[in-house]
């Protein structure tokens, strides 16, 4: 019998696999995992402190390099907070689209999750092109109506920055008809793949009780089988009129995770199908709020959260009354995702913890801020 | 699993069994319900794998048809890149640049500071030009530096500006081995309005209107060729000498700009008074009177500040001696100058009351000249120049009465 002693290595700030600078400081006993404790701060720019001394309206490109995955989740989430504080109205159209855009959001980001995650199995890039395929096309929507394709900085207090040009929908109905075959694709070509599921079938289980009390949100926490999101839990913005499924998972494993992130592309499809059907017309009032530039909200507090592609995505915001906030705080949803990595990791072997990081679906901007 | 146990709440176990937490995050799903996704096995071993390369032939086989349209979803799209390039949406940005107006050379840009004051990471910088012969700011930009290395590309000066004078470009490739040239200066921004109307058709469309409206006001508080593009100045004179014959237009600042400002608190005071003297004797009546009576005014400010100092009433009144007569006006704004000028020295070395009243009384003169003060004679518009005299000089001495009180409390 040979004796094993326990090691301690790091996988980490510089990996690819890592999705940024992030450290994984792992305790292993032959190939199993023993221990691992995250190790973040390595991406940290001073995002809150920062959001301190500009005015709101500064604030908000800022809050697309959070998530550069999801710049107009972010703006949401923001808009909405400052809306709430100052007490801001926001047009009918505007609203439209603003969840269209986010909805747009959530494939991109879920296609773009879906590629890394199997791309850090080791499946390197055929998966992952055909996930960013379509992101390409959303990506170049953003780009006709924000005039960015990553940073957008398309939401303003009380609107966004200008409503979307006349050759938008029909594109954007040409994406939605190929929406469906994309994502049937994509599950062709991966759903039952026997390698995909020999490693992501029971590995990285988080059970629902730890998953809730470490306060996992977002795909992660609907793969641990928990119906939570809070576009159904705190309707936000328009919600409310939209007809769509919450998947869930039933085992809390890798596989779940992709599965839920598979499912809930569709449903963002069926929300968009909503939005054009119900868009109003541009009669309904000005969406570019221009005289907004110098928001002064009333003394108070105001917390706005989102159901972002990655979890829920809120932000705190302290007025003093001033054109500043005086306080500043990012709820966000990748940091919290990633603090159980740990309890997700215990038991497997090493390799599989990359396999569970791509699933967890981290952006360090975001972590770290 | 099935639907219904998603609903079952969960209690902690592990937890302390006094801080038992029941917590049942589970909303009630109105529109639309929960789901739980479909884990499926594959029908055969090896069967999925097929499956997969079916798809991954599929594409092989559709990617021999060429597409005409980057929307289309399946074939191949090629751009050859720095041969051929994408068209890029109107909306796009990359880079703020500054707009001039083709026809006459004229800068948008106003300098009303609003896209330096939004702009988040701050690399806008401006300086706003200046009347060179009265000193008066005037709405056109003399400097204008935007720090390429650190813009963050979110279209907010374009966003913000009124004048429709900053505008993002649609060019990407900036790329440059040499660092410093990344700081881009005026010249480097200005592009004529018809470069930007050729890349956003529609957008220029519906500000156009307003802007060169807001320009043609703006034109005519610009003197001489400020104001006006730096690559457009040698056309605009060329065309001013061929077309009414007035060179003058475009004619260097007069050499007032240059004198040295006079400083109250300064021993030099007498011989840049002279100079100051000596060099407005150049200048056209009605516009040295104004200026003068600005500067008393200022002088008045500045006197209060630094009463403290017993240079202050080293101010000369001798230098009056050497300016002509008829120019009463600005005589009587000058004596105004150094009516305050004095009284604010008097309160330094005696802040009694008295020194204050003897000011205002002191002030209250030089109102009987300039009252009764024959027009200026060459000039058409003097009686509007005499006017604006009379009240800097009735500004200047309620400035001094202020100074005084302050100096009192």
């Amino acid at each position: 019998m040979i004796t094993t002693d326990e090691l301690q290595i790091n996988i980490g700030p510089q990996h690819p696999s890592t999705h940024g600078v992030f450290r994984m400081l792992i305790t292993v006993d032959g190939e199993t995992v023993v221990n691992l404790e995250p190790v973040f701060g390595y991406l940290h720019r001073n995002h809150e402190q920062l959001a301190e001394v500009n005015t709101y309206l500064q604030n908000m490109p800022y809050t697309d390099r959070l998530d550069y995955f999801n710049s107009m989740a972010n703006n949401h989430a923001y808009a909405l907070a400052v809306e709430k504080l100052a007490g801001i109205e926001v047009p009918e159209r505007a609203e439209y689209i603003r969840v269209m855009m986010v909805e747009l959001t959530r494939i991109l980001n879920h296609a773009g999750a879906v590629g890394f995650m199997i791309n850090d199995m080791g499946a390197w890039q055929t998966p992952l092109a055909f996930g960013i395929r379509e992101r390409e096309k959303i990506l170049d929507l953003f780009e006709m109506v924000s005039g960015a394709r990553m940073m957008c900085n398309y939401f303003r207090f009380g609107g966004v920055v200008r409503d979307i040009p006349d050759e938008f929908i029909p594109r954007l109905k040409k994406l939605l008809i190929a929406m469906p075959a994309y994502v049937d694709e994509l599950e062709r070509l991966l759903r039952e793949n026997e390698i995909l599921l020999a490693r992501s079938e029971g590995i990285g289980i988080l059970p629902r009780e730890v998953a809730v009390s470490y306060g996992v949100t977002g795909p992660v926490l609907r793969g641990s089988g928990i119906a939570y999101d809070i576009r159904k839990a705190e309707p936000y913005s328009i919600y409310d009129r939209f007809d769509f499924d919450v998947p869930v998972g039933s085992v809390g494993d890798v596989y779940d995770r992709f599965l839920v992130r598979i499912e809930e592309m569709r449903q963002s499809r069926r929300i968009l199908e909503q939005i054009i059907e119900q868009l109003p017309d541009a009669s309904g009032g000005h969406i570019n709020p221009k005289a907004r530039q110098n928001v002064r909200p009333p003394v108070g507090d105001a917390y706005a959260r989102v159901e972002s592609p990655k979890g829920e995505l809120g932000f705190y915001l302290v007025s003093d009354g001033g054109p500043k906030p005086y306080r500043y705080k990012v709820r966000a949803p990748s940091f919290i995702n990633l603090t159980p990595l740990g309890d997700m990791c215990r038991g497997y072997k090493v390799a599989d913890i990359v396999v569970i990081l791509g699933s967890i679906d981290i952006v360090m901007g975001e972590v770290d801020r | 699993m099935s639907n219904d146990t998603l609903t079952h709440s969960i209690t902690f176990t592990e937890t302390p069994a006094t801080l038992t937490v029941v917590v049942d995050p589970t909303p009630q799903i109105t529109r639309g319900r929960a789901v739980v996704v479909e884990r499926r096995r594959p029908k055969a071993a090896g069967w999925s794998l097929l499956q997969g390369l079916g798809v991954v032939v599929d594409h092989w086989r559709k990617s021999f048809r060429k597409l005409e349209d980057p929307t289309q979803i399946a074939g191949t799209f090629t751009t050859e890149y720095p041969e051929e390039r994408l068209p890029l949406p109107e909306a796009y940005r990359n880079m703020p640049i500054l707009l001039f107006d083709d026809a006459t050379g004229h800068e948008l840009c106003t300098s009303c500071f609003q896209c330096q004051r939004i702009c988040p990471p701050q690399v806008i910088h401006m300086t706003q030009a200046k009347d060179p012969e009265t000193g008066k700011p005037v709405p056109a930009v003399s400097e204008f530096i935007i720090e390429y290395d650190a813009c963050m590309s979110c279209g907010f000066c374009a966003e913000v500006c009124p004048f429709d004078a900053i505008k993002m470009d649609h060019n990407y490739e900036l790329s440059t081995a040499d660092h410093s040239s990344l700081t881009v200066h005026k010249a480097g921004l200005l592009r004529p309005v018809s470069y930007y109307q050729s890349i956003a058709p529609t957008f220029w469309a519906e500000a156009e209107a307003s802007a060169y409206k807001k320009l043609e006001a703006n034109k005519k508080r610009r003197p001489a060729s400020i104001g006006i593009a730096p690559q457009m100045i040698e056309q605009v004179k060329a065309a001013h000498k061929l077309g009414d014959g007035q060179p003058e237009a475009a004619s260097p600042p007069a050499p007032v700009a240059t004198a040295p400002a006079p400083d109250a608190g300064s021993a030099a005071t007498p011989a840049s008074n002279a100079a100051l003297a000596t060099s407005e004797g150049d200048l056209p009546t009605d516009k040295a009177a104004r200026l003068a009576a600005i500067r008393a005014r200022n002088e008045a400010k500045k006197a209060a500040e630094q009463s403290a100092s017993p240079a202050a009433s080293a101010a000369p009144t001798a230098s009056d001696g050497d300016l002509p007569t008829d120019k009463a006006a600005r005589l009587a704004a000058i004596r105004a100058r150094n009516e305050a000028k004095k009284a604010a020295a008097q309160a330094a070395t005696d802040p009694a009351q008295p020194a204050a009243e003897g000011a205002a009384t002191a002030l209250a003169t030089p109102d009987a000249p300039l009252t009764d003060a024959p027009p200026a004679p060459a000039t058409p518009d003097a009686p509007l120049d005499e006017k604006a005299a009379r009240l800097a000089a009735i500004r200047a001495r309620n400035a001094a009465k202020k100074a005084a009180q302050a100096e009192e409390e």
